[in-house]
């Protein structure tokens, strides 16, 4: 079966056989496929670990005619979105572009795209997973990805550090990158004080306006090639490069406070740990999905028990702030990412087949949803069974912790509104629960009136 | 060589492209001569040191 976001450049695609990832590489991309691999680019790259490693295997293995190699990419354990990347992940995944774009030019070759898909997040880095990227070009052709780059990557980057790190999430509407002109219009006025800012954003939305009230060249025509020198494609890189590291982003919000600041007391904490701990050991397997995992204290934990973590939650400066953590660390078992779970990301672009909805994507072993019920319930009026529905969709086991309205969290959502939650008590979320689920353990943290629950799906 | 890009470059991204490639080409030609002299002369006194790999290394962690 064809991958269904793998139509856009005809020098291969992305296919599954029995489940196994291949890419085929067609006859017209030979050369460049070639060259690939003879300038030794490619175990370059592998061995500072920038592109994911391959095995080439029997061309009999190719799904459609016109193929001089099949490969086997190594698979990617869960595959994200920048929509669902922190800043500081979209920044990386930025500076990996620009240092790809570098080293190809060093072998004589050049990214022919600067797709923010091409980018995954593998054991705690970024990494190319479109191998077929690279082409032989002359390094006074002009970089026919600086577009796409600025709109892919520079654009958000920019909107983030200097707008609003909620901007992150346009990139779900804007499939192809945040459109210049838009970008240019968002930005303060400030931002055109910013050398790199000016230059890559405003005036190269200008020149896009300009270039769109040309009248169309003649038929048959020539295009005029354009030429630039190799110190200017290096300088050119070089300024997308500062411009990308000169922009920051600081996380602070009341999540990233939130573990320091729960109402849990010392007892509390040390109880739910210890419970959590022990349910995650009798849960068993290799998976774990934290959902609201905040700045990862519980993550954590699942990592330590031996699982693999991603850990979502819906606040971008928490993920943030995550990520340095796990960073930091070298923790390659985490990765965090910004998702809602009360709006989670569909699936978008070409036939809604492009990119895959949040509940496409695999299933883990078991899911963590600690002090978050209560959001969904109470903030988002979800009602129990349709939680425990949602659960049931996505593992076989569920660690979930139920939190009263006699809570300070609880009693604070519902501060300012009348409570017309009858059903929002143990009993009712044991009944809510107990259809897709069977109850394995219930126990009540100590020193609070929270219960957490392991659950299997029936 | 023609240019095969299988996305659209843009001809206005392409124009500013080949403007900025000229402009940014001389305080980078400059910029790289002091570095390239500072490192030969800190390679010199250090010379155990490795010249390569600055600040192009920047993402290879």
């Amino acid at each position: 079966m064809v991958d269904p976001a793998s139509f856009r450049d005809p020098s291969g695609f992305v296919y599954r056989r029995d489940g196994v990832v291949y890419r085929q590489v067609q006859r017209s991309a030979a050369a460049d496929w070639e060259a690939f691999q003879a300038s030794g680019l490619y175990e370059r790259l592998v061995g500072a670990r920038l592109v994911v490693e391959h095995e080439e295997v029997a061309l009999d293995l190719a799904a459609a005619p016109d193929a001089v190699a099949v490969i086997r990419p190594r698979a990617i354990e869960f595959i994200s979105y920048p929509y669902e990347w922190a800043f500081s992940q979209l920044k990386e995944a930025a500076l990996l572009t620009l240092e790809l774009q570098s080293r190809a030019l060093d072998a004589g070759m050049r990214l022919k795209d600067a797709s923010v898909y091409n980018i995954q997040f593998d054991a705690g880095r970024p990494i190319l997973i479109d191998s077929l990227s690279f082409e032989e070009a002359a390094p006074t052709e002009p970089w026919p990805a600086y577009r796409q780059f600025c709109e892919h990557f520079l654009a958000p980057l920019a909107l983030i550090a200097h707008r609003d790190v909620r901007c992150g999430l346009m990139l779900r509407e804007f499939i192809d990158g945040i459109p210049l002109d838009f970008a240019a219009r968002l930005l303060p006025g400030r931002t055109r004080l910013n050398l790199g800012l000016s230059a890559h954003v405003h005036l190269h939305a200008g020149a896009q306006r300009r270039a769109s009230k040309e009248p169309p060249p003649a038929d048959g025509a020539e295009r005029r090639e354009r030429r630039i020198s190799e110190t200017g494609q290096r300088a050119l890189l070089d300024s997308l490069r500062r411009t990308v590291e000169g922009l920051r982003y600081d996380p602070s919000s009341q999540w990233v406070d939130y573990a320091t600041t729960t109402s849990y007391s010392d007892e509390g904490t040390a109880s739910k740990g210890e419970i959590v701990r022990e349910m995650l050991a009798d849960a068993g397997g290799a998976t774990a999905w934290d959902l609201g995992a905040n700045v990862g204290v519980y993550s954590a934990m699942a990592a330590d028990a031996g699982y693999r973590v991603i850990a979502f939650d819906q606040d971008a400066a928490s993920v943030e702030a995550h990520w340095r953590r796990v960073r930091g660390d070298g923790n390659p078992a985490i990765l965090p990412l910004i998702l809602d779970l009360a709006n989670p990301s569909p699936s978008i672009g070409w036939a809604l087949e492009e990119r895959r909805s949040f509940l496409e994507r695999g299933e883990p072993d078991v899911i963590l949803a600690l002090a978050l019920v209560h959001h969904l319930a109470i903030g988002n009026n979800v009602p129990l069974p349709a939680v425990a529905r949602l659960f049931a969709r996505m593992a076989p086991h569920a660690i979930v912790e139920f939190v009263p309205k006699e809570d300070p969290m609880t009693r604070r959502l519902l501060a300012a509104r009348p409570d017309i939650f009858a059903d929002y008590t143990i009993d009712g979320f044991r009944e809510a629960f107990g259809k897709a689920f069977r109850i394995e353990r219930e126990s009540r943290v100590a020193d609070s009136p929270r219960t957490l629950f392991l659950l299997q799906r029936n | 060589m023609p240019l095969l890009a299988y996305i659209d470059p843009g001809s206005g991204s392409m124009l500013l492209q080949v403007i900025l490639a000229g402009v940014l080409a001389i305080p980078f030609f400059f910029r790289r001569l002091i570095a390239d002299g500072l490192h030969r002369i800190r390679g010199d006194r250090t010379a155990a040191k490795p010249v390569e790999g600055g600040e192009d290394a920047s993402t290879d962690r």
